[in-house]
């Protein structure tokens, strides 16, 4: 049996523990052994989550067909970009990862950048092949099934994904340590989360 | 006096066709985000009925727009969201319907040019009963909230 003051001893010491992990951000996936290939928004090859190792990651998941989640989780990363610079954190940089390798292309990517006016000196858009892809989402939880789809009268057809709307916030170990949702991130929270990591 | 007639005449064209033009279909804080040349952009808006009957938007032209649909955003599950046409969006008599980010938006697909931050153009909305209702959308990232 253990004593009153033994049980208060370890009730508080747990408790700590818990608040401890709580603060700390608790490791959600680390993908610190695994390496997916992609190119970047100028076809130059980048292993992910390598290249950025070293650095806290804000990772986004997006297709560029898509008109209105993907702007704006876009815009959000934008955001928090520039709310980082303001305060002057440096060694923090920004992944957004294609889930669509099908219809976006590094080219698709730059423009969808590009006509955005985004600051890519720390910002890499990414797209893989469908493989690397979808071995990458399953791992990290983000869901990306097509559903519905455009014809033009070309014949051409443009297709929309059902998507999980997230960013993730990774550590300098290459593990993710907190899912938020993409479009409507609160900046000033992943800005304290990424403060707390730094 | 002929003169009169005729600066009569005339001014009831001119208002004769003011109160017909009049439209009960009022759009409001119309604006475009940003896309490149190939790329889909959105068409968000605020639209009121003042008639007496309920409208609805059934169609919109957009010159740079191969083709130009009505669609939703939807939440299909915790998280995860979808997106779809929609046939037609009923406007009831003094209500104004939101199109707006997460949610109704008249979708410009395959764009012939790039739509960038700070320019205008007019976009045409095809109302069941106002019929053709022009506006003009500024292009911008996010609306002030
Ligand atoms: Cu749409």
């Amino acid at each position: 049996m253990l004593s009153f003051k033994t049980k208060k001893y370890l009730l508080v010491l747990f408790g700590l523990i818990l608040t401890g992990c709580k603060d700390k951000l608790p490791i959600i996936e680390n993908l610190n052994e695994n390496k997916y290939s992609f190119v970047n928004h100028n076809n130059e090859p980048r292993n992910f989550p390598e290249f950025v190792k070293g650095n806290i990651t804000v990772v986004g998941y997006i297709f560029t067909n898509c008109p209105d989640i993907c702007p704006l989780t876009t815009n959000n990363m934008r955001l928090i970009q520039e709310k980082i610079k303001k305060e002057n954190i440096s060694g923090i940089k920004f992944v957004s990862i294609s889930f669509d390798p099908m219809q976006d292309s590094p080219k698709t990517l730059r423009k969808f950048a590009e006509v955005r006016d985004l600051d890519l000196s720390n910002w890499n858009f990414l797209v893989g092949t469908k493989q690397t892809t979808d071995s990458l989402m399953k791992k990290v939880g983000i869901l990306a099934v097509i559903g519905d789809s455009t014809v033009f009268k070309s014949g051409k057809k443009i297709y929309y994904y059902v998507h999980t709307d997230r960013i993730q916030l990774m550590d300098k170990d290459g593990a993710i340590r907190k899912n938020y949702r993409g479009s409507s991130i609160n900046v000033d929270e992943i800005v304290n989360d990424i403060k707390s990591l730094n | 006096m002929k003169k009169i007639y005729m600066i009569l005449i005339f001014a009831g064209l001119v208002f004769g066709q003011n109160s017909s033009r009049k439209s009960l279909i009022k759009i409001n804080n119309a604006w475009i985000r940003p896309a490149a040349e190939e790329a889909n952009s959105a068409l968000f808006f605020e639209v009121t009925n003042n008639g007496n009957k309920t409208d609805s938007l059934l169609s919109a032209e957009f010159k740079f727009a191969e083709k130009v649909e009505v669609h939703e955003t939807y939440k299909k599950s915790e998280d995860v969201m979808g997106m779809r046409a929609v046939k037609a969006v009923a406007i009831p008599v003094n209500t104004t319907v939101k199109f707006k980010p997460r949610d109704l938006h008249v979708m410009l697909l395959n764009l012939s040019r790039d739509v960038k931050r700070g320019q205008k153009y007019g976009v045409t909305l095809n109302f069941k009963f106002a019929g053709k209702v022009k506006v003009e959308a500024v292009v911008k990232e996010m609306p002030k909230m």
